[in-house]
């Protein structure tokens, strides 16, 4: 039996797609069920190892940061009891009007303007290059992807030497290098690590591009020259709307990423930076949750960064869907 | 001259790593100059990328430090395999990656066949509860790991009594979750039209399932397992925490134990320290070589063709 | 038709957390722990750990075996776990999980406090000797190591006094006497420096790490603040000491050094001293083993203002000691081989083992043929008798961390007054002292 091709495939996210799917499957089940369980239960058996995964892995501790961020509370062994009271909402209230708090927000915020944009446009065009049958095509993809693959903690020693005051960057810039250098400068600290991050994170982002061009259709590229578009506005019309999900989900793990920062401030700025400049709340909840001993404010600062970043990555769906409505 | 016109012959975008030139095209003088640009571009960027690698190996391979500028293109004197000599003196090697590759191996597992099943059900079938799964898998990306940390420690160390086991390394990477949302991505990709069909003729979903969308859903799978691998062989703290007996740990954290200890006995300690992240990161980039020659176009097109 | 995505997905996040809610409430309820009452007097096998450096592995292994030889039914078994950054973090979580051994001879006095508060650790003073065997060992310096309600939940083990390292030969290109070198007061050392420097002999004249960790203040003020101000610790009885005209000079001291480049403010991935970036170094005994084949080195004490003789100078001891935690079921094993491995005879390996010296009263003349054979050691076992410990307070670690941001902000960066950020400082840390 032979069904129609069609030139664009729909794919199973558009309205329309999802208005009529799964129609057909729930015709011989009784309404019972289907209220209860859905039009196709089958999924909760499918799903259900990896929704038991995360109840049990990760519901306890989430849970219990919240819980931790409304009391006075600390880890104590086991068998010892000690009141927790319960502090309403002052954690939050130390956490939010705590002027070094507020700075590492800030400084993260610097870190997501530089880094996230770069990081869409390079590895998208760094992907559509690679993916053209060009030569070396293995060594290039290697040379991007390798970076992502090294441990942070070697490949920072690497960065403090090239961008010590003596290093190779400001042998080359000589004067114009600025004073005092890089990793120390209050106002560079925090490009420099989104420099980094960027360098560093690069090849996984190009992969997800790699893979998402491979379920571009090819025919779209024929008959966008056949009607006459050149590299470019084939690039805007064909290959951007093609990755869109791609994009999506670029952009939804570089706003976590950014925002969890906690190695390359620790290691690359010698915990903190010059006078706190690089400073980042992941940071500040090390800092004050383990190494102080104060879970209950690191609770807080983590309750609200991960608000904070459910709110960014709601605002940028909202974004992505709209345009191409 | 008019616009250049690329036209695409039989035999493009083939799997081909030597050296020939596949895209066989009619170009005009102006396209030929910007393709020539573009590759002096991604080869500068390529030297870029990759010269802190370059020069992690070069570091490595000194007998004595030097850390002029002019060491990061050494004489042949200064070369030495001692480092590497010296990582496996001091420890056992082939036990640690024994044990990331049993760490790395158990989440691969879990990630690609729990995670497919949990991607394919979030994406395609309507269930009770389909909604708040996905809003956890988010929240589980969001959250930073230094939130859950103690009470995960706890949790699994303590209520689970896992500490010091495989399975307690494992479990909270078991399924990684920025995998499932890339396979759920991916289904929600493919052409409704197979699905359609399949459900026309009455298979169930199950039988949808292992005809239609495992086939198809190899290219996720690479690169699932590209991305998913990393986390886990690179990972040093969960470990650390989890496992005291040497036997038992990671090379990530075998490691870092070293570096701190390596500083008094060694006449190039830097040197050792890179040699052992080199020795880290080559199954990586091998892995990626193996697998990267998969991403070729498929013609989904041929798929709804009859 | 699609319901309005907000309120789908605030039920959808209502109903996630409620469900982590209900699982808290369930794993809450489900722990249980505590020790037998019996426990200190039990005898049976224990566990410990020590640091994973070289000799000190050698020294416990020793120690474990000559233990496990004479006591085949308590036998002991040992972990190592690495001295690094992240050692705190790891013992702070297994106290949570109840999973640490009965001793780890790798405790950090400053964490001592956190872990106390956490009821991990255990009150050594409750055995019928320990308060009179600490105090007979360790002597004077023994109180330094007391908790705040006056009992020992800690073992004062070994001490490592900083002193100041200079590179001999790298002196001799400066044209600085290396046998002799002025180093005594501020102004002598800051004119060494500055002819060291300016001579090109090295770039550096002293590289402390200006790195922002808690613990980087023990390497660059806190010996000379010990010397300066006669052996008085950062905070004593609930309020800060170093707000004084001391603490001051040492504070201006270190600040003309940063702004006259005779430091670095960068992070040095290495060894400054061993790979002749800076001619000197604050470091303490453990350093020469490091540095026999490398540096050609000399030592002497930290400078002070007004030339104090070396004799009567403090300095900071960089002690590690040992703990019994909350864990331990075989506490009478624990105690018995805490006092076996710190006894006279295994003080003295550890001291031919590692070169650090053990918190023990008048080590120059127990160990008086050990110093005979090994002359290099014996200032640093004079300076041992003159050390000050981290003090015992709550709050110890955020009280570090306000005094290192204080720091960089000011000495090192310049970013800031000195006199200013120091007071500061002072409130601040004045008000984490006297929380309970």
């Amino acid at each position: 039996m032979t069904t129609s091709a069609t030139r664009s495939p729909v794919p199973r996210d558009h309205p329309a797609a999802q208005a009529a799917g799964g129609a057909g499957g729930g015709q011989h089940r009784t309404p019972l069920v289907t209220r209860l369980f859905g039009r196709q239960p089958i999924g909760m058996l499918l799903a259900a190892p990896y929704a038991v995964f995360i109840a049990v892995i990760f519901a306890y501790p989430i849970g219990f940061a919240v819980y931790m961020s409304f009391t006075d509370y600390y880890f104590t062994a086991p068998g010892v009891t000690v009141p927790h009271p319960f502090v309403g909402f002052d954690n939050y209230k130390t956490v939010l009007t705590d002027p070094a708090v507020l700075a590492s927000f800030g400084h993260v915020g610097i870190f997501l303007i530089l880094n996230v944009p770069l990081t869409v446009a390079l590895s998208l065009g760094l992907a559509v290059a690679l993916n053209r049958a060009i030569h070396f095509r293995t060594f290039f993809r290697a040379a991007y992807y390798v970076p992502y693959v090294t441990a942070s903690v070697a490949v920072v020693a690497v960065w403090l030497f090239l961008f010590s005051s003596t290093g190779l960057v400001n042998q080359i810039l000589g004067p114009l290098a600025p004073d005092p250098s890089w990793l120390v400068n209050s106002v560079w600290a925090m490009p420099m690590i989104a420099l980094f991050v960027t360098w560093k994170q690069l090849g996984f982002f190009i992969l997800l591009y790699l893979a998402a061009l491979q379920n571009v259709p090819k025919e779209l590229y024929e008959s966008a020259s056949v009607d006459g578009a050149g590299a470019w506005r084939s690039f805007r019309s064909v290959t951007v709307p093609g990755v869109r999900q791609a994009t999506a989900l670029v952009l939804l793990l570089a706003i976590v990423t950014g925002a969890n920062l906690f190695t390359e401030p620790y290691l690359l700025t010698g915990g903190g930076g010059p006078d706190g400049a690089s400073t980042t709340p992941v940071l500040l909840m090390y800092q004050q949750g383990i190494q102080q001993g104060k879970p209950s404010t690191a609770s807080a600062i983590g309750v609200v960064l991960v608000i904070l970043v459910l709110i960014v990555a709601l605002v940028n769906r909202r974004l992505t869907e709209r345009s191409e409505r | 001259m008019t616009a250049p016109r690329i036209q695409a012959q039989p035999g493009d975008e083939q799997d081909d790593d030597r050296s020939v030139p596949v895209v066989v095209a009619t170009v005009t003088q102006g396209s030929r100059w910007r393709r020539w640009l573009v590759m002096g571009a991604l080869f500068t960027g390529a030297v870029v990328f990759l010269f802190p690698f370059y020069y992690m190996i070069v570091a490595s391979l000194q007998r004595s430090p030097n850390t002029s500028v002019g060491g990061a293109f050494p004489s042949l004197g200064n070369l030495t395999l001692d480092n590497y000599a010296q990582i496996n003196a001091s420890l056992n090697l082939w036990q640690s990656l024994l044990n990331s590759g049993i760490f790395t191996g158990g989440v691969l597992l879990g990630t690609l066949v729990f995670g497919v099943l949990g991607g394919y059900a979030l994406a395609m079938l309507h269930f009770r509860g389909r909604g708040v799964l996905f809003s956890a898998m988010l929240l589980v990306l969001v959250v930073p790991f230094q939130l859950s940390m103690i009470p995960l420690y706890v949790l699994i160390a303590r209520d689970y009594g896992l500490g010091d086991t495989y399975l307690g390394m494992i479990l909270p990477f078991a399924i990684n979750s920025t995998a499932v949302f890339i396979f759920r991505q991916y289904f929600l990709q493919l052409p409704s039209e197979l699905f359609d069909a399949a459900r026309i003729d009455g298979a169930g979903e199950l039988r949808t399932l292992w005809s239609i969308a495992l086939p198809l859903v190899r290219p996720a799978l690479l690169t699932a397992v590209l991305l998913t691998f990393i986390g886990p062989w690179n990972e040093f703290l969960w470990p650390f925490l989890i496992t005291k007996q040497q036997a038992k740990q990671p090379l990530a954290v075998s490691l870092a134990n070293y570096i701190s200890t390596v500083q008094a006995s060694t006449v190039n300690p830097y040197g050792a320290i890179l040699a052992g992240a080199v020795v880290l990161a080559v199954p990586a980039v091998a892995l990626f070589l193996l697998f990267q020659r998969h991403f070729v176009s498929t013609d989904l097109g041929s798929g709804v063709k009859g | 038709m699609r319901p309005s995505r907000p309120s789908r997905r605030y039920r959808h996040g209502l109903a996630a957390a409620v469900l982590a809610g209900a699982i808290v409430v369930l794993t809450a309820c489900g722990s249980s722990g505590g020790g037998s009452p019996d426990a200190a007097s039990a005898h049976g096998p224990i566990k410990i750990w020590y640091s994973n450096n070289e000799q000190e592995i050698a020294w416990g292994k020793q120690v474990v075996d000559a233990w496990n030889t004479a006591h085949p039914t308590e036998q002991v078994t040992a972990e190592q776990i690495p001295t690094g950054k992240s050692s705190e973090d790891v013992i702070g979580a297994a106290i949570t999980a109840g999973t640490e051994p009965c001793l780890i001879y790798n405790t950090s006095p400053a964490a001592v406090p956190g872990f106390q508060k956490q009821g991990g650790l255990i009150d050594l003073s409750s055995f019928p000797d320990g308060t009179s065997y600490i105090e007979t060992r360790t002597g004077a310096l023994a109180k330094q190591y007391a908790s705040t309600d006056g009992h020992y939940y800690q073992m004062p083990w070994k001490s490592n006094p900083v002193m100041i390292f200079y590179n001999k030969d790298l002196l001799t290109k400066a044209g600085v006497d290396p046998t002799k070198p002025p180093l005594a007061t501020y102004d002598e050392f800051l004119a060494t420096a500055k002819k060291i420097v300016d001579s090109g002999a090295a770039p550096y004249a002293i590289y402390p790490a200006p790195s922002s960790e808690f613990y980087q203040s023990w390497f660059d003020f806190y010996p000379l603040f010990a010397a300066a101000s006669g052996g008085k610790q950062l905070v004593a009885d609930g309020k800060s000491q170093f707000n004084t005209p001391e603490g001051l000079a040492v504070a201006n001291f270190w600040q003309q050094i940063y702004a006259q480049k005779l430091a670095g403010n960068e992070t040095y991935t290495g060894d400054a001293f061993a790979d002749g970036k800076a001619a000197m170094a604050i470091v303490g005994p453990w350093a020469i083993a490091v540095y026999k084949d490398k540096v050609n080195w000399g030592v002497a004490p930290v400078p002070t203002a007004t030339g104090m003789k070396a004799d009567q100078i403090h300095t900071f001891s960089d002690a590690k000691n040992v703990g019994m935690y909350a864990s331990c079921t075989n506490q009478g094993t624990a105690w018995d081989f805490l006092k076996f491995s710190t006894s006279q005879e295994q003080d003295g390996q550890l001291l031919t083992l590692t070169g650090q010296m053990p918190l023990r009263t008048d080590v120059p003349a127990t160990y008086a043929d050990y110093f005979a054979k090994n002359p290099d050691y014996k200032l640093f076992a004079e300076q041992a008798a003159r050390t000050v410990e981290v003090p015992n307070t709550a709050n110890s670690v955020e009280i570090w961390q306000t005094f290192r941001d204080a720091w960089t902000s000011a000495v090192i960066f310049g970013k800031s007054g000195v006199q200013q950020a120091m007071t500061d400082a002072a409130t601040k840390i004045d008000q984490l002292a006297s929380q309970k």
